[in-house]
């Protein structure tokens, strides 16, 4: 009996066998990398995770659109919310540390380190769909660096010798797997290089992408932000045209206005209207517009962002766009933004028209259709009479009431040259510091002027 | 409980009848070795707390109840003496000897004799922490031992608390020990602190193993100590049971004290005034008002609605109709905390067991804030025959934690402060306020109409078979368990922050914790020649860790009064995880004594593990001591005045694996949601290099004993080299990430301990005892990637950075110079330290302070008198800084509405004011700087607290021999009663829950005070 027992207490100390196995044990919700590229049905899922990526609350989840109306303020928008860095931006004071500049700095290089990786495993996508997954990968990274481009520039483009201007750091690769590398300590390209970087990506997105393409980037998307990259460049030839690139493919493909303007807002599907939208449903996507917008008795905080009656005001009383707010906790809100779980809205049908608009009235040309007739399609739907005669600033104020607090605001503002709260477009307090923490860890970068 | 109760009044009528006294009358004389009496010599009745003391002469006089005939004579510098009485005389004599250091401690894989150790191992008895009114035995160990720094992050009950055994070693890792609970690694949860789920009274002894020797054989896991936890074991004889039970109460240990209504109208009236002034004359005007006068109308009227509606838009704040006390509302005035315990041990020489049950429940000192638990222990020794021993420990509790959110959430009781003094708390119809009414979200409302309830389970234990091969030749075998399910119920209805605008909503999570171990070792002990003493220890274990969480939201609420998933209308989320570890070691000691003066002790192990990176599998970990009893020397044997005295040093090298989440070492693309479609997202950036944390510690110390021991102590000197740190080292953004993980960093830690105990009087009837440690820690970090100097803060809040040179997580800001004298400015100083300027950018950055303590230190006094035992403890933490973070927000010049802190009435008033408040202004218009962190808002929190008093009584044994018991005690128990600083905020013990980390420390934030406990309690022994 003793020895019984001993033998097989002793087997206790034989060493496992297979031990090398159990070391070597792989995560059960999520696979390796090397495998993440290693077929065409992952290429496309990364894909679809790079949507997710610009879906992020510190990109087109919200804090692009909210970051430039707040900046844009104009005495037409208060932030009134408990959060600092907010109001840094809103009263255009920012520090260097200011949290919501950094994520999206970060956020944006997220995504076109994404698109990099896609497009540098394209050979792995079956040659048939090769063109549009680059494309759309083209796309995602194009909207991230412009979005970098306007926010961290030294200075608009048009604010003189764009290639002297500083931009921000331009990677097109997918570089070494390391991230540590000291690859990544790049300096900043100039602002005309990134520009540059932008046009051609969108240039052959918008050849390679197809017209309709469910809920993801498609042709009108890419000329409407193409049209937008060349706005901001003062090119009202090259905005022109893509403008009506843009409403060609979309009406010739079942996208159209809605037919009444609140009918465009609180979508949890995309309307016909919707050329590019955030998808945000009850179980993924964060819509951060809406979070800071709209108040407690929808879910949201504490409504931070007040609209004013400088804003309300402009607004005809038999204009359905004002209809669009509410009153709520002593204030006027936006109700673009006022439900839970809804859409965010990146592009819209309707700033196709008043692009085309603008550039054509500014240019003297009728391409696709006269300034006329564009301006009176927004303003007929928003249950406005049409104009007889229609003027730049007509044009210029329909573009702003109908877009107004959907992002545009301060690239707008900056392109007409406008002075906000007091400060001049150029101003340096009008561009954002680059963050803190890209400066603390990149030697070679340099800080925007006046920070 | 009632239940309970009643269960254990039944014990006592059954026993009753069963314990029928019968006494006899012990005397007798003691004498030392050289037959001089011996005065105050205790002795004591065997299983009862009775007995007498020996007179002048050395005699006693003692009363033995029948079934009791053991006696225990103990002295100071004597050993003590278990006696059989066979007579009523008995005549004995002591002899000297190092008394305490003759103790056996619990080692890794084994036990010791104390006096032989070249180790250093702190212990602390159960008995000393006994009946202590807190619900975790961390908390119990808070200052006992010499070099273990405690501190709860918060006062709220059963929640995480920090323990340092000689300072920090990581950054990335766990800084917190291994807890190895009879040979079992405790398996943390993820919801409360794991070391809550214990009933220390269960607790036989507690070792915290300190340096390299003690701590190698644990391997990869060893380097921030370890701490191990020995239950109580039966012991051969009758049956004894013991029944404890105690009530008390629970308290705030500071309250910090708002604006009044008055106050806040003048304060904010004023920040008015000054705001618009601030703007027409010095902000540009870019509103564009005709005239200061008109600007600062527009104003006075927007803040006067905005009083309106904080009165619940009604004129009552000008009569000040309203003046409420939020911070009074943050707590429960009427928080209890009770415990009864009932447990029984005995046995014979063949089988030998202890039970015990014990129902605790405590109130925290928040409103809804909650801890129960109801614990189970059965521990059982059987010797099958001559050669074999078998035994079992075995835990099973359950834990219930009603808790309150995370102190960053508006819903967080605490957050309450912030509300306006002129807001009332309900309407009308008694519906509490909300915004727009309150400033912000009503944190009661939470409390009322929202759940947050944790449910923990814990089986833990493990079986043994002892086998003796030869003389002196064990083989252990053991086969543990540990177990824990843990289940987390939120429910949110529609009126609460988080339920609002979807009908209300729910999340339930289950997570599953399992850890098997199996430890296969031999024990070799043998005395060669009569002068070679050598002990050894060889053998493997074997490790898994296997996770599995679960979780489920939904909103959309049928009906409110259903606040489980199933009421959910739409089921928003839902996930399952599941994770593995395996870990697979080799470990060894030997131990060497030539004449019980020289002594020499080597130890190993090899640890591989599955979250090693692919080039690391495999980690070794050596320790080499050595010790010097030199008290056994010839020289010093004829010194009377010492008793002991060894010299003993120790070097090693440990690891830590906790950096490393188990497939961290693996680039990873998961799964992500996009509208409804699926995709892959990169989760994490990989590193086939990544391992263990390596810490190199070297330790010098003696251990001393003076006249016969009436004074011993220890003296510690240490260093620890961490190397191969792991660090999340910031990298630029285009490389996809902000941040890596790799093995690049190092720290050192230095530090002295000292511990000292005496018996300062002995005599018949008075026994005073101190035990008194004091340790010093300095950490230093030496090395980040090797091209940057240091990791900043880039929080507007909070000012912990990694700077080489310097302390983990040292505070980096800006120097705060008062409010500028000339116009109330906030003024801070330049990069040169002696301009100043207003702006917070162009303020120079400065190393401010410091969250790590210079000294930590404790004294326990005990002095008994007759019946009467009176038990202090102070413990204190000197020469460490707390940030507040939510100083930017309620110590801020009015920035905002919050309510402000009393010191904001020294606010600038007018030119020439000398303050250290800037002028009140609203940044209603972004015109100027809200406040972030500088020096205005760090202070130093050294503390000494009188952390636990006991006073105890024990009922004279005629009485209690009258009531048929074996033993009675009663006895007042206190928690943090005093506490001595100069910490402005609630409690200088503090460090925030959410944002708690390695290097997140000393940061205050709407953190709740610590407890403050009171009890009354009874120990009955039958």
């Amino acid at each position: 009996m003793k020895k019984i027992f001993l033998y097989i207490a002793v087997a206790g100390l034989i060493p496992f066998t297979g031990c090398d196995k159990r070391l070597e044990l792989k995560n059960p919700q999520s696979i390796d990398a090397t495998d993440a590229f290693s077929s065409d049905a992952k290429v496309k899922k990364v894909l679809v995770g790079n949507y997710e990526a610009m879906g992020g609350a510190a990109m087109f989840g919200g804090d692009v659109l909210w970051m430039s109306e707040l900046m844009a303020s104009g005495g037409e928008l208060n932030w009134v919310g408990t959060f600092p860095d907010p109001r840094q931006i809103w009263s255009k004071n920012m520090l260097t540390n200011n949290s919501n500049a950094a994520a999206t700095y970060a956020q944006a290089y997220r995504i076109i380190f994404n698109a990099n990786n896609i497009i540098a495993n394209i050979g792995v996508v079956a040659a048939a769909d090769q063109a549009r997954v680059r494309a759309e990968a083209q796309f995602q990274r194009a909207l991230a660096y412009f979005e970098l481009i306007k926010f961290f520039g030294e200075k608009p483009f048009f604010a003189g010798s764009p290639s002297t201007l500083k931009g921000v750091p331009l990677i097109t690769s997918p570089g070494p797997s390391a991230p540590q590398d000291p690859q990544y300590l790049l300096p900043r390209a100039s602002v005309d290089a990134v520009y540059q970087q932008i046009i051609t990506d969108l240039t052959q997105a918008e050849t390679n992408l197809p017209h309709k393409n469910g809920v993801y980037a498609n042709k009108s998307s890419a000329a409407l932000a193409l049209a937008r990259v060349y706005l901001q460049q003062d090119n009202y030839t090259g905005a022109r045209d893509a403008a009506d690139r843009c409403i060609t493919s979309a009406t010739g493909n079942g996208f159209s206005l809605v037919g009444t303007y609140s009918a465009a807002f609180n979508n949890s599907a995309n309307t016909t209207e919707d050329l590019f939208a955030i998808q945000v449903t009850n179980q993924a996507g964060t819509n951060s517009c809406f979070t800071y917008f709209s108040t407690g008795t929808y879910g949201a905080r504490d409504g931070d962002i007040e609209v004013t009656d400088a804003h309300y005001n402009k607004y005809n009383a038999a204009d359905a766009r004002r209809s669009i707010f509410f009153f709520e906790a002593g204030a006027w809100r936006c109700g673009k933004w006022r439900d839970i779980y809804k859409n965010v809205k990146v592009m819209r049908l309707a700033e196709a028209y008043l692009t085309r608009a603008e550039c054509n009235f500014r240019l003297g040309t009728s391409v696709g259709a006269t300034p006329l007739t564009d301006v009176n399609r927004t303003r007929n739907r928003a249950g406005l009479s049409s104009l007889g005669t229609v003027t730049l600033q007509n044009i210029l104020d329909e573009r702003e009431l109908e877009l107004a607090f959907e992002g545009q605001g301060i690239w707008d503002a900056k392109r007409l040259r406008l002075t906000v709260d007091g400060k001049a477009w150029n101003d340096n307090k009008m561009t954002f510091p680059i963050p803190l923490r890209e400066m603390n860890v990149n030697p070679n970068l340099v800080q925007n002027p006046g920070y | 409980m009632k239940r309970l109760l009643s269960l254990a009044a039944g014990f006592l009528l059954l026993l009753n009848g069963v314990v029928y006294a019968q006494q006899r009358e012990v005397t007798g004389k003691v004498t030392d070795a050289n037959g001089a009496p011996l005065a105050g010599v205790s002795v004591k009745v065997k299983g009862t707390n009775t007995g007498a003391y020996t007179e002048d002469d050395g005699t006693y006089k003692v009363t033995l109840s029948k079934g009791l005939s053991t006696l225990v004579f103990s002295f100071i510098g004597y050993e003590d003496q278990e006696v059989d009485v066979k007579s009523d005389k008995l005549n004995i004599s002591l002899t000297q000897t190092a008394k305490n250091l003759n103790e056996v401690v619990v080692v890794g894989y084994g036990t010791q004799v104390k006096k032989e150790l070249t180790s250093v191992v702190s212990r602390v008895k159960g008995s000393e922490v006994q009946n202590m009114p807190v619900p975790n035995l961390s908390q119990a160990i808070q200052g006992r031992a010499a070099g273990v720094f405690v501190e709860s992050q918060n006062g709220k009950v059963g929640e995480g608390i920090k323990v340092r055994v000689r300072g920090a070693t990581s950054i990335n890792g766990s800084n917190e020990p291994l807890y190895v609970v009879d040979g079992v690694p405790l398996t943390g949860g993820t919801f409360g602190s794991a070391s809550a789920d214990i009933n220390f009274n269960d607790v036989e002894s507690f070792e915290i193993l300190k340096d390299a020797a003690a701590t190698a054989i644990y391997g990869s896991r060893a380097a921030n100590g370890v701490i191990l936890i020995t239950t109580k074991r039966g012991k051969s004889g009758k049956t004894k049971f013991t029944f404890n039970t105690q009530y008390g109460t629970q308290s705030p240990t500071a309250k910090r004290g708002f604006l009044n209504a008055a106050e806040y109208i003048e304060f904010f009236r004023e920040a008015a005034v000054n705001t618009a002034k601030y703007h027409y004359n010095r902000a540009g005007n870019w509103l564009g008002f005709a005239s200061e006068a008109a600007a600062i109308t527009n104003m006075t009227t927007w803040m006067e609605g905005r009083f309106r509606r904080y009165s619940g838009f009604n004129d009552d704040w000008r009569t000040l109709k309203v003046n409420t006390n939020w911070e009074d509302l943050a707590f429960n005035d009427d928080a209890r905390s009770s415990q009864v315990e009932l447990n029984a041990q005995g046995g014979n020489d063949k089988t030998k067991f202890f039970i015990s049950g014990s129902l605790q429940n405590q109130d925290g000192i928040l409103v809804g804030n909650e801890f129960k638990r109801i614990g189970l222990r059965f521990n059982l020794d059987h010797q099958v025959n001559n050669w074999l021993k078998l035994g079992l420990n075995a835990m099973n509790n359950k834990t219930v934690r009603n808790r309150v959110p995370l102190d960053n959430a508006f819903s967080t009781p605490m957050q309450i402060v912030a509300l306006a003094p002129i807001t009332p708390v309900r309407d009308a119809n008694g519906a509490l306020y909300d915004r727009p009414v309150t400033t912000y979200y009503n944190p009661l409302i939470d409390f009322e109409d929202a759940i947050f309830k944790i449910n923990g389970y814990r089986t833990q234990g493990n079986i043994y078979a002892e086998s003796r091969i030869m003389k002196g030749l064990t083989l252990r075998n053991e086969l543990g368990l540990d177990m824990v399910s843990q289940s987390e119920d939120r429910f949110w209805s529609s009126r609460t922050l988080a339920g609002a605008g979807i009908g209300g909503s729910a999340r339930a999570q289950w997570l599953r914790n399992t850890r098997w171990v199996t430890n296969n070792y031999l024990n070799y002990i043998n005395t060669f020649k009569d002068v070679h003493k050598i002990e050894a220890t060889a053998g493997i274990s074997f490790e898994n860790r296997y996770d599995e969480y679960v979780y489920v939201e939904g909103e959309n609420f049928a009906d409110e009064s259903i606040k489980t998933l199933a009421g959910a209308g739409t089921i928003t989320a839902g996930e399952s995880t599941q994770d593995e570890n395996n870990l697979f070691s080799y470990f060894g000691r030997v131990n060497y004594g030539y004449k019980g003066k020289y002594l020499a002790s080597v130890s190993f192990r090899a640890d591989a593990d599955s979250r090693f990176g692919t080039n690391y599998k495999y980690g070794y970990f050596p320790s080499f001591s050595a010790g010097w009893i030199l008290t056994e020397e010839n020289f010093l044997k004829d010194v009377k005045w010492l008793s002991f005295l060894k010299l003993r040093g120790s070097y090693g090298v440990l690891g830590n694996n906790t950096g490393l989440g188990f497939y961290a070492a693996r680039s990873q693309y998961g799964p992500v949601t996009y509208g409804t479609s699926s995709g892959l997202s990169i989760t994490n950036f990989g590193n086939d290099d990544l391992r263990w944390e390596k810490t190199a510690s070297v330790d010098l110390g003696l251990d001393f004993g003076f006249f016969n021991n009436r004074l011993t102590g220890e003296f510690n000197w240490y260093k620890k080299k961490t190397s191969d740190m792991l660090l999340a080292v910031p990298v630029p953004s285009p490389s996809g990430t902000t941040s890596v993980l790799g093995n690049i960093g190092e720290m050192e830690n230095k530090g002295i301990e000292i511990v000292l105990n005496s018996v300062n009087v002995s005599n018949k009837n008075l026994r005073w005892t101190t035990s008194f440690n004091i340790a010093r820690n300095k950490n230093k970090l030496t090395k980040l990637d090797g091209e940057q100097k240091e990791i900043l803060p880039s929080d507007a809040r909070f000012a912990n950075a990694l700077i080489i040179g310097q302390p983990i997580g040292v505070f980096y800001a800006p120097r705060f110079a008062g409010a500028d004298p000339n116009n109330g400015d906030p003024l801070f100083y330049k990069e040169d330290g002696k301009t100043t300027t207003s702006s917070y950018n162009e303020a120079g950055r400065f190393i401010v302070g410091d969250p790590n303590p210079d000294w930590i230190g404790g004294i326990t006094n005990t002095v008994t008198w007759k019946g009467l035992e009176l038990n202090f403890l102070f413990q204190g933490v000197f020469g460490n800084q707390v940030q507040d973070g939510a100083g930017g927000f309620m110590s801020a010049s009015g920035d905002w509405f919050d309510n402000q802190t009393r010191d904001q009435l020294n606010r600038w008033r007018k030119a020439g004011d000398i303050t250290q408040v800037p002028e009140a202004r609203i940044n209603r218009w972004g015109d100027f700087e809200s406040p972030s962190i500088s020096t205005r808002y760090i202070y130093d929190a050294d503390y000494i607290r009188l952390k636990n008093v006991t006073l105890a009584y024990n009922i004279p044994q005629k009485l209690v021999n009258k009531a048929k018991l074996s033993s009675a005690r009663i006895y007042l128990s206190g928690v943090n009663l005093l506490t001595f600083t100069d910490y402005p905020g609630w409690d200088p013990e503090v460090n925030t829950d959410y944002r708690v980390s390695n290097v997140n420390q000393g940061s205050d934030f709407y953190a709740a005070p610590q407890i403050k406990s009171f009890v009354f309690g009874i120990t009955l022994g039958l």
